[in-house]
């Protein structure tokens, strides 16, 4: 029998909510508890995701008392305690005890990597606090990767009630279920493998992305306790990309993004940290298009005028950002990046305009100098609305040319479907568009599936940057410095 | 096992190439080849290392690398010694591949710590302890870790430097704590030379005896300068030296192992073939990097320099955007905002035209046709900070000097685009651009740059310039 009863299912280790100016958003935090309470088995504040390691002591000592007091008694909440000292680690488990926390998740000790015996002696002083404890293993961040037998031994400790490993180190896990299984509880904390630990025999998840589908993992794991593997299977496919990106690209930056874009303002993750950094701005369209495509988003109406000046609505699910008015489309661009790998990354400069302005003309006369665009220079592979594809490297050999105009246009064309399938393009403009896509494809390319995939990425991305004026100003100068651009550097 | 005898072991000193396989078109061992690449170095060096990690000895059979050996023994003629790279995955091989080094009539044997399956301290000890055993010639052990996946570890160097005919071991790790640890430990029992090209000064200030490297056939004179400087404690001429090859020595070794190198020699005259697969120019070798090394042997006098032309005429502002689609009656009838400027001096000064207006005007059009029908050479980029952030108002840059090749593009398009987008953002954060024009309006930017600017950093910096300096007087008369 497990020490505890209550230790299983889904735990959201929650994001910590700021405000502009970088305190603790209280009301957010709130509001962020009771959007998923209804999905879970508990919370965690203050773990990996909530940023513990920007926050002082006393910014902890808030969130544990804003999550129990407002949470009061409805679901366990287990406090994120962990810090690199054991002094520290025990003062802050101590509080989070005396606030009435149900349990701690306690991280390895990192910065310096101390020893197994060390770590030993590190969990050893906490579980005398008296508060049970939750080990946590996350080699990613921490520096260290528990061994077995460290998780074997600090089983033994009386008040260790379970173990979270979020290293996705399946052989690891599998060492915990034949060594510590019905003991304690064990945790899985890597969102991308959520399916095969429940199924292999884990207790439960504390994830990042439970904050944002806590309903869908709920699913999995009745799915999973049921039996019914085929159904956790799907749904684990459904949701991979989104958790990828999470476990990936700054967890805690894409929560907050995406919670955004569900219309759950948190704000952003402290600095380093920061938007378009580690999560870089194609995760956030992809973040975007699978909150999308897992219906989160909220259908709003938006305002467009067509070429004679007469109002037209569209709707699509719409970001933050998105203006309620599209304005005139006499003339848009939108530029969007999509990777990896470098050989294979999509880059597009697109323009959007009426088919009688500037890009419609611009459009029709060069198909004329170009005979109809047969495929050599450039090539018209819509009609509704027109689009141009105009490869931005001189094509020179067979391949070349299959590579922009088969798989990149594939990919461009099969998300100008989609665009229209969902809203984004609105049905009624079909004919009085015309667009130009200018698209790199660089001439060491070898893979087709990737050219066509980060194409068809970043077209849908360039589409909505165009219609929805991105980036803002606000983008532009709060990024301006930190900007990289890649070939600003000699090798 | 060799009778030790201090007077007639092989003593690793100097300056050795890790001399890369030509192959013919037809993908076999190119001899003739071979055969010049070797007269072309022999004088600079001390020997020469035959089927090495440059010499893609993975790639090759036994047979060819038997080949090899005969052909550099003969070619050499014992005037300096032939060290084989006999290395091999399995202890087997590797003792095989010694037997036929020997019988080759080869000097000493360079031996890879085994790689690909996973070993420890005590399965690579007995791998070089065996070898040693059945061997005739010195070996000379070689740790290269980026590729083998694992260090030979110190504790089983400090053994193997007691075997009589261990005489020496190639670092390429670059790692010099590595190096100084075992500098340390072999107490000078057996020569240790350095095999990355990005350390040699401090690897050899030191106490390493030489050096193995694969740009010591692109460039052997100035590593026997580095040598002899060292040698005589003038470490200022040494850092000078190892500073003017940094560039290409850090191409070398991490793009792409023989591929940068084939290439070079290629440029010097030296057609080497190609590597064979999966190894190719463009792989860790991008096209852009390649076009760098032909510069960097310029500057070291490898490869003669080409003067570009760059015939500029200067037209009156108001026509200098006729060839991106604005004349100069437009320019002038609907009030398009003009401006240029430059700054800097020498080879990295940059000029600028600026036009801008709103998306009303013909502007609109020649930004469309400009991404329409890009002119060959003159291919017009939308201006960004970094891919994926765009700067608005909607810019482009289109350069005045034909670009020639993928270096060139990116060179241009890298410093200018960014730096233009900075000037940019800045001249918005600082209201010279009013916010109200970002989406309605638009910005051609011509760009001169001369083909053959080498640094980056400056041109980004007269790019910020002169963008800036064109920004402020087109938007103070006033944009429409």
């Amino acid at each position: 029998m497990p020490k505890v009863d209550w230790l299983k299912g889904i735990f959201p280790a929650l994001v910590t909510p700021f405000t502009k100016d970088e305190e603790i958003d209280v009301e957010a935090y709130k509001k962020l508890i009771d959007f998923v309470i209804d999905d879970v088995n508990g919370v965690v504040p203050c773990g990996t995701t909530g940023e513990f390691v920007y926050l002082s002591m006393k910014e902890k000592m808030k969130l544990f008392d804003t999550a129990i007091d407002h949470i009061g008694g409805r679901v366990p909440v287990i406090a994120g305690t962990g810090c690199e000292s054991t002094k520290e680690t025990i003062e802050t488990t101590q509080y989070a005890k005396d606030a009435g926390a149900k349990a701690c998740l306690v991280v390895s000790p990192f910065f310096f990597r101390p020893q197994f015996n060390e770590v030993y002696d590190h969990y050893e002083k906490v579980n005398d606090v008296g508060l049970p404890l939750i080990v946590y293993n996350i080699p990613q961040c921490s520096g260290t990767h528990h061994r077995w037998w460290t998780t074997e031994g600090l089983a033994d400790l009386t008040n260790v009630i379970g173990v979270k490993d979020s290293s996705g180190d399946m052989p690891y896990m599998m060492a915990l279920f034949e060594k510590v299984k019905g003991q304690i509880a064990i945790l899985c904390g890597h969102d991308e493998i959520g399916m095969p630990a429940l199924a292999a025999g884990a207790d439960g998840l504390i994830l990042a992305s439970a904050n944002l589908i806590p309903d869908i993992w709920q699913e999995m794991y009745a799915a999973v306790q049921k039996g019914d593997i085929a159904k956790a299977q799907d749904i684990q496919a459904r949701i991979q990309k989104l958790v990828r990106i999470i476990a990936n690209k700054g967890a805690s930056q894409a929560v907050k993004e995406g919670l955004a874009m569900m219309g759950l303002p948190v704000g952003e993750s402290r600095r380093p940290i920061l938007s378009g950094g580690i999560f870089e701005r194609e995760d956030r369209e992809e973040v975007r298009a699978q909150l999308e495509f897992l219906g989160k988003i909220q259908r709003k109406k938006v305002e467009l005028k067509d070429r004679k000046g007469k109002t037209v609505h569209t709707d699509y699910p719409v970001c933050p950002k998105t203006p309620p008015d599209f304005g005139d489309l006499s003339f848009r661009n939108g530029e969007a990046f999509s990777g990896p790998p470098s050989s294979e990354v999509a880059h597009i400069d697109l323009l959007l305009g009426w088919k009688d302005g500037p890009v419609g003309t611009a459009l029709d006369e060069a198909l004329v100098r170009d005979n109809g665009g047969d495929g050599t220079r450039m090539k018209l592979v819509m009609d509704r609305p027109k689009l141009l594809i105009v490869p931005t490297v001189t094509i020179r050999t067979q391949r070349q040319e299959q590579h922009v105009f088969v798989h990149a246009a594939g990919g461009i064309v099969a998300a100008t479907q989609r665009l229209i399938e969902i809203g984004v393009i609105p049905g009624a403009l079909l004919d009085e568009i015309s667009m130009i896509a200018n698209v790199f494809v660089h001439p060491s390319a070898s893979i087709p599936k990737r050219i066509r995939l980060n194409n068809y990425k970043a077209m849908g991305a360039a589409v909505k940057k165009a219609l929805e004026h991105q980036p803002t100003l606000e983008e532009v100068l709060r990024e301006k410095a930190s900007a990289r651009h890649p070939f600003r550097y000699t090798p | 096992m060799r009778e030790s005898d201090e007077m007639t072991k092989f003593r690793l000193r100097g300056v050795y190439p890790a001399l890369v396989t030509p192959f013919t078109k037809d993908d076999n061992v190119d001899e003739v080849a071979y055969r010049k690449l070797i007269q072309a170095v022999l004088g600079d060096v001390e020997g020469i290392v035959v089927a090495g990690t440059t010499g893609e000895f993975v790639y090759l059979s036994v047979e060819e690398r038997k080949r090899l050996f005969e052909i550099a023994v003969d070619e050499v003629r014992g005037r300096k010694p032939v060290i084989a790279g006999t290395g091999a995955a399995s202890t087997k091989t590797a003792i095989e591949l010694a037997k036929v080094a020997a019988d080759a009539g080869v000097d000493a044997c360079l031996v890879v710590c085994p790689y690909f399956i996973g070993t420890d301290d005590k399965g690579i000890h007995e791998h070089f302890y065996r070898l040693a055993q059945k061997s005739e010639l010195p070996i000379i052990l070689y740790n290269i870790p980026q590729t083998a996946g694992r260090y030979i570890p110190r504790r089983v160097v400090e053994d193997l430097a007691r075997i009589d005919n261990i005489i020496g071991l190639k670092d390429s790790s670059g790692d010099l704590t590595y190096t100084l640890e075992l500098l340390e430990k072999v107490e000078g029992r057996i020569d240790i030379v350095i095999g990355h090209d990005e350390v040699v000064l401090p690897a050899l200030a030191a106490g390493c005896s030489g050096m193995i490297l694969a740009s010591a056939q692109v460039f052997p004179d100035i590593w026997q300068k580095v040598f002899a400087a060292v040698h005589i404690g003038d470490l200022e001429t040494a850092r000078a030296l190892q500073m003017k090859v940094q560039k290409l020595a850090r191409i070398f070794c991490r793009l792409g192992g023989p591929v940068p190198v084939k290439a070079a020699l290629g440029m010097m005259g030296l057609d080497m073939g190609k590597t064979r697969m999966p190894l190719k120019i463009g792989g860790a070798l991008v096209h852009e990097d390649r076009e760098e090394i032909r510069l960097e042997l310029e500057k070291i006098g490898k490869v003669k320099h080409k003067e570009s032309e760059v015939e500029q005429v200067e037209l009156p502002l108001e026509q200098r955007f006729e060839d991106v689609g604005i004349p100069e009656d437009a320019v002038k009838k609907e009030g398009l905002a003009v401006g240029s400027s430059e700054a800097g001096t020498g080879i990295e000064r940059v000029k600028m035209d600026l036009v801008a207006g709103s998306n009303k005007t013909s502007i609109a059009k020649a930004f469309a046709v400009q991404l329409t029908s890009p002119r060959h050479g003159y291919e017009a980029l939308t201006i960004i900070l970094e891919p994926n952030l765009t700067i608005r108002p909607a810019s482009l840059v289109v350069p005045t000097v034909k670009l020639k090749n993928l270096r060139q593009a990116n060179m241009i398009y890298g410093p200018s685009q960014s730096a233009i987008g900075r000037a940019v953002a800045d001249c918005l954060e600082s209201n010279v651009i009013p916010e109200s024009v970002m989406n309605s309006h638009l910005m051609i930017f011509k760009v001169f740059m001369h083909p053959d600017a080498l640094d980056r950093q400056k041109l980004y910096e007269n790019n910020y310039a002169a963008a800036s300096e064109a920004i402020k007087g087109v938007f103070s008369k006033g944009v429409r």
